[in-house]
């Protein structure tokens, strides 16, 4: 190279010429910054002004107050449950699993049949702790075996592909599914029927408690310590915590890095599926779209406690139920605004369009570090 | 990791097996019993021979054993056990679908499976079609012996050369969707003055007709495959200039047939295609965001919607700026009596929504990837709940929307008529491919190339990053808004229900089927996705689990796209190096080159 | 005469790592310094600081009369610092002449309303830019010309990729070249290589170079002036002679002799 280049005794070019260096005004002026903050003060604004109106107006009592923060934190469980999936998912591919409400929905769709049969028999009503025993294999059996089926069929051949090919094929299979289930079991809401045990209320706190949604608290706060133990202290849960950190060092250390992947989204389905029994019976219905709206919601919850950590999800899961049920009511009502609970999907989707653009991170995780 | 060497047998049966599944699916997802009422194969008095029902068991076993057949890159068998390997993948097949038979007849008499259409289930989908209505025994039988034929058939089309296979398959494809496509095929000819009864009966194809399209087809493919080497060496030949020349005319002879395309098509056919180019249009814009600046914006169908409220409100007579007070916020202006033109409405649906494309755009572009994505998935949506909502009816309409009455202007009447329509969007399509054809090759093309493959290096070469996102995502935005603006002058309507995030998906599901990055890629997935569903109303419902599965495997198979954009070929298929060793190719032997008999693989 | 590019007490912190602690570092016109010092010294974030990648927690920067603190990487390129990466980062899906295009970014100005219309100054700025493009290339020989232009980045063999990453900053025509690491896994007579090109790009193109560099063969082939860092301070400065003797960085590199 040397000599060729000597040969060409090129003729020097002038040191560069210095053109135009100087920077524009408006370059230095962060548009981006400018609209985020009138974005938040507007925000702030909103929330305050909303919510002192509302309360002025005296239309809600105390008990109604509590009523909806308890009908939050069960809800609030319930997408805990989900967003522990996604959490887990991408604590270890760094993937969205943007199915994984359709897992859900699988679940619970299918041990809808599982009831009717119970029911036709009589066992529904007479042997009831045994039939919502079977509800929960059913549904958990289901929603593991369609998320082994999506990990096997869609996501593994695609693992180390550049980052939006697995979120597509992840969109892809989520449309795939929610239309089989449609062709499966009809395209109807359909009810669940009667179990008489979970009708009714107890009295706490000075206010009447359903039955169910003590249910589902309970038995999702079951689930979710049940998973904490298990990634903390069992082999296959340190596994899962290394193959997070680093596959390749991980699979060196001896770690089936395949088999824990299946072992997540294994774990992943059935905690999805006994989240599809508890919303169940908080909602009673089922339908093949359900999955997106739960999704997301998770999906919300996972990145508002800080994705890849369980207890983010737990804490963001209960957080976003709340602000839920008592958001729009809250903020919206002395506002005049008609019929504020149609605005509640906003809620979520404003809560996750926020976190994300104002801290990434979620509330367990660090701001984003910007890249290198 | 390696995949473990399977013996050919051990592959025919997973096949055989994996083909079961499918039949098997479905049967369980309702296909079955809903199209076995459709004939695709009549005799000439239309008595009905093959069902569209059995019609798709019959390919999946063609399909299945026409792959265990096939052999892998290092495997070729012999002739016999060709035959061998089909007859066995097919039997496999046949006799899952008759274990799910007697598995379903057996949950049935046990009382397990409690719906309403039980019933049905078990005298229709089991007995009549699956078992042939000759009881378990026999029709297992029956449903075994057909799949082990229909395996043979299918491999024996291995011992064909290469040159006469294709005519082959090809015809037999496009005879099937000759009998698919017949409620639009018989209009047409029909239209045209041509008795059809000799080519279709009762809704399928006559046997006649099937031989007549299957020998048209095989023999016009078997004369271009003859001379189409030749042609196409031409071609390569010519020096650059003329094959610019060539490209150019070409591209110009498909822009003069688009254009008399709806007076030789009819009413129904320039519908579909408006609804076509409406969709090419979206594609066109959202592959400036996704294909050339690598964003993926799920929340696409925001700016669509925009448009097409937009429009709404500005030249409906319903809309609130017409009718609440009686004045007419337009017709302070150029509008005729009380609506606003639309070609002034135009330009500021446009403006409008680059407006709020930069508004939405520049909080979130510095999002990675797929926090983007779901970001503004959430817009989307919060967008539409908005838009829906009882809060915003008196101006927007709530649920039910905004519907133009029948006193509309001069101007967007004439639009309506789906011809003219057709031509506004054709120039509208045009226009948009031309600015992507030269914006991809520019400065601004190459700096989006560089962002989309590297951020902070493209940063790093005096790039502003945020100012070249939001640029894709605003000339996006505009784009989308055009859409939406036509959207509404041909539906005459606007629903919140019309803007959900199913639409950004579509657009989506088209780019990706015609390949991330490609102009015509665009036009491809949008008559397949969106063109053919529409002609094929039968299958409307499938639509969706259909882009489902097209995504899937398309990321999977051929992420590049049917009509690949030169550059993606190789940036979608680089995989990390970091996790290389990680990523099965499960892709791996459909890739690899097939040898055959037939000489070398030219493509 | 005031030196190109001066930075003072410049420091870095991650969480409680401070990667760069207090630095003072300048490079005056036309010189070629190198900066040396152990693994995790912070080296790479000293560029990564002055390069904008990073802000910065405390210090200034200065360059050509302009202040760095707070500006985005995009700008600073424009002001005229161009970098090369430590794992040579190309755009693999890009042509090797694409990819030296992309550097002639930060000094030109065409948009979308001149590329859609083809007009005039937009064609001739297209020409210019492959020209210059060109002639970037061409400063390596015959190695990234001719129908290796054409070639995607990623099929390169690894030495003219480093090569290729070099003509891209060229083709931003910076002031200042920053090189983190070029000679890394580079062969001997490449490293030869390399030393007489570093060289030439001072002599031909007027640039000044900092570069990154653990062969001390080719940091003492050519810096006229070295900088030691060690645990994010600079520990030495001056001639390679003056520095490689240095007690201090003798240390850093072999540890504590007892």
């Amino acid at each position: 190279m040397a000599e060729q280049t000597a040969e060409r005794e090129a003729p020097p070019p002038p040191p560069s010429a210095p053109r135009r260096r100087r920077l524009a005004l408006p370059e230095r002026i962060p548009v981006r910054g400018t609209i985020l903050v009138i974005l938040s003060i507007a925000i702030v604004l909103g929330v305050v002004i909303g919510t002192a109106s509302t309360l002025r107006t005296g239309r809600f009592t105390g008990a109604n107050w509590i009523d909806l923060v308890i009908n939050g934190v069960a809800r609030g469980s319930v997408y805990a449950l989900i967003a522990m999936g996604y959490t887990l998912v991408y604590g270890i591919l760094f993937m969205i699993n943007f199915a994984h409400g359709e897992v859900f929905m699988a679940g619970a769709f299918t041990a809808l049949f599982a009831a009717f049969a119970l029911e036709e028999h009589g066992v529904l009503n007479s042997n009831p702790i045994l039939s919502i025993g079977i509800l929960f294999l059913v549904s958990m059996v289901t929603s593991m075996t369609v998320a082994l089926l999506l990990e096997r069929v869609a996501y593994r051949p695609l693992r180390g592909a550049p980052r939006l090919v697995p979120l597509i094929t992840a969109i892809g299979a989520s449309l795939f599914l929610q239309y089989t289930f449609r062709g499966l079991y009809s395209a109807q809401a359909r009810a669940y029927p009667r179990i008489n045990i979970m009708e009714g209320s107890w009295t706490m706190f000075g206010a009447a408690v359903a039955r169910a949604q003590v249910v589902v608290i309970l038995g999702a706060l079951a689930l979710m310590i049940g998973l904490y133990l298990f990634i903390a202290r069992t082999r296959t849960g340190r596994s899962m915590r290394a193959v997070g950190e680093d596959k390749e060092i991980a699979s060196l250390m001896g770690i089936n890095v395949d088999r824990t992947i299946v072992t997540t989204f294994a774990i992943g389905g059935l905690l999805a599926g006994a989240a599809g029994i508890l919303y169940v019976f908080l909602f009673n219905q089922v339908i093949f779209t359900m999955g997106f709206f739960a999704g997301i919601k998770a999906f919300t919850a996972a990145v508002l406690g800080g994705i890849g950590s369980i207890a983010g999800a737990a804490i963001g899961g209960v957080l976003l139920g709340v602000f839920e049920a008592v958001g729009p009511i809250l903020f919206l009502t002395g506002a005049g605004i008609d019929s504020p609970n149609q605005l509640q999907p906003v809620v979520a989707f404003g809560i996750l369009v926020l976190v994300l653009i104002f801290r990434p991170g979620g509330i367990l995780g660090a701001p984003e570090e910007k890249r290198a | 990791m390696a995949e473990k060497v399977r013996t050919p047998t051990r592959r025919a049966v997973i096949i055989g097996v994996i083909a079961g599944v499918v039949g098997i699916y479905l049967a369980a997802t309702g296909n079955i019993l809903r199209f076995h009422t459709r004939n695709v194969l009549t005799t000439a008095d239309g008595e009905g021979i093959l069902q569209l029902s059995y019609t798709f068991l019959l390919l999946v076993i063609l399909a299945a054993a026409y792959r265990a057949a096939r052999g892998t890159s290092e495997q070729q068998p012999d002739p016999a056990r060709r035959i061998g390997l089909g007859v066995l993948t097919g039997g496999v097949a046949g006799a899952v679908v008759a274990l799910f038979v007697a598995a379903m007849k057996a949950l049935i008499e046990g009382g397990l499976i409690v719906t309403e259409i039980t019933p049905e289930i078990r005298a229709v989908l089991l007995d009549d079609i699956l078992l042939f209505g000759r009881g378990l025994g026999a029709g297992s039988a029956l449903l075994i012996g057909l799949g082990a034929a229909l395996g043979a058939v299918a491999a024996s089309v291995h011992l064909l050369d290469r040159n006469n296979r294709r005519p082959l398959m090809v015809g037999f494809v496009a005879t099937l969707l000759v009998s698919l496509m017949e409620p639009l095929l018989r209009v047409i000819i029909e239209g045209l003055g041509v008795d059809t009864a000799w080519l279709y009966q009762s809704r399928g194809l006559t046997v006649t007709g099937a031989i007549i399209v299957f020998v048209v087809v095989a023999g016009l493919l078997t004369a271009w495959t003859r001379r189409g080497d030749l042609v196409r060496e031409r071609v390569r030949q010519l020096p650059t200039q003329q094959r610019s020349v060539l490209r150019w005319s070409t591209i110009a002879l498909f822009i003069l047939f688009l254009l008399f395309l709806p007076s030789l098509a009819g009413l129904r056919v320039s519908e579909v295609l408006t609804t076509i180019g409406i969709y090419v249009l979206l594609g066109l814009g959202l592959n400036i965001v996704v294909g050339y600046a690598g964003l993926l914006d799920l929340g696409y169908v925001a700016f669509f919607a925009v448009g097409a409220y937009v429009t709404a409100i500005l030249t409906f007579r319903s809309s609130f700026l017409v009718s609440e007070s009686g004045v007419s916020v337009a017709q302070l202006d150029l509008g005729d009596k009380g609506f606003t033109n639309f070609w002034v409405a135009l330009p500021i649906v446009v403006i409008l929504a680059v407006i709020i494309g930069v508004l939405i755009g520049a909080p979130v572009l510095r999002l990675r990837g797929d926090y983007l994505a779901i970001v503004t998935l959430g817009f989307g949506e919060i967008i539409r709940v908005l838009v829906a909502s009882d809060w915003l009816r008196p101006w927007l309409g709530g649920a039910q929307g905004i519907i133009a009455p029948d006193d509309i202007p001069p101007a967007t009447l004439e639009l309506r008529k789906p011809a003219n329509l057709y031509f506004l969007i054709l120039a509208a399509v045009l226009l948009a491919a031309f600015i992507s054809y030269r914006l991809v090759d520019s400065r601004v093309g190459r700096a989006w190339a560089a962002m989309r493959e590297d951020e902070s290096v493209a940063e790093a070469m005096g790039i502003s990053v945020i100012k070249y996102k939001l640029l894709a995502f605003a000339i996006g935005a505009g784009i989308a808004s055009l859409g939406g603006a036509f959207f509404a002058v041909k539906i005459g309507s606007v629903f919140p229900n019309s803007f959900k995030l199913i639409v950004s998906i579509n657009v989506l599901a088209v780019i990706i089927l015609g390949g991330m990055g490609s102009i015509p890629g665009v036009i491809v997935g949008s008559i397949v996705l969106v063109g053919l569903p529409e002609l094929l109303r039968e299958f409307a419902e499938y639509r969706l689990l259909f882009y489902g599965a097209i995504l899937v495997a398309i990321m999977i198979y051929k992420p590049e796209g049917l009509v690949p954009n030169k550059r993606r070929v190789r940036e979608l298929h680089e995989v990390d190096e970091e996790e290389a060793q990680f990523a099965k190719r499960a892709g791996e032997d459909t890739a690899a080159p097939v040898v055959t008999a037939g000489g070398s693989d030219e493509k | 005469m005031s030196p190109l590019l001066e930075v003072t007490g410049l420091s870095k912190r991650f969480g409680g790592v401070r990667a760069v602690d207090g630095v003072d570092f300048r490079a005056d016109q036309g010189e070629i310094v190198g900066v040396i010092g152990p693994n995790g010294a912070g080296k790479t974030t000293l560029f990564n600081v002055v390069t904008g990648f990073y802000p910065s927690d405390e210090g200034t920067m200065r360059f050509d009369g302009h202040s760095l603190n707070g500006l985005k990487p995009n700008q600073i390129t424009r002001l005229g610092i161009a970098r090369t990466f430590q794992a040579v980062r190309l755009f693999p899906a890009m042509t090797v002449l694409e990819n030296a295009m992309v550097g002639q970014h930060a000094r030109t100005r065409s948009g979308v309303l001149g590329a859609v219309l083809a007009l005039g100054p937009t064609r001739r700025e297209e020409e210019h830019i492959q020209a210059q493009a060109r002639e970037m290339l061409a400063f390596f020989g015959d190695r990234l010309v001719g129908f290796r232009e054409d070639q995607l980045a990623s099929e390169l063999a690894y030495a003219d990729r480093r090569r290729l990453e070099i003509a891209r900053a060229m083709a931003t025509e910076p002031k200042l070249l920053l090189l983190d690491e070029p000679a890394a896994g580079m062969n001997p007579q490449e490293k030869k290589d390399l030393i007489q090109l570093i060289a030439r790009l001072r002599d031909e193109r007027g640039y000044s170079i900092v570069l990154i560099e653990h062969d001390m063969a080719v940091v003492s082939g050519i810096s006229e002036r070295v900088v030691a860092l060690d645990y994010g301070r600079k520990i030495a400065e001056g001639t390679y002679e003056e520095v490689s003797s240095n007690e201090r960085v003798i240390e850093a590199y072999l540890g504590k002799q007892k």
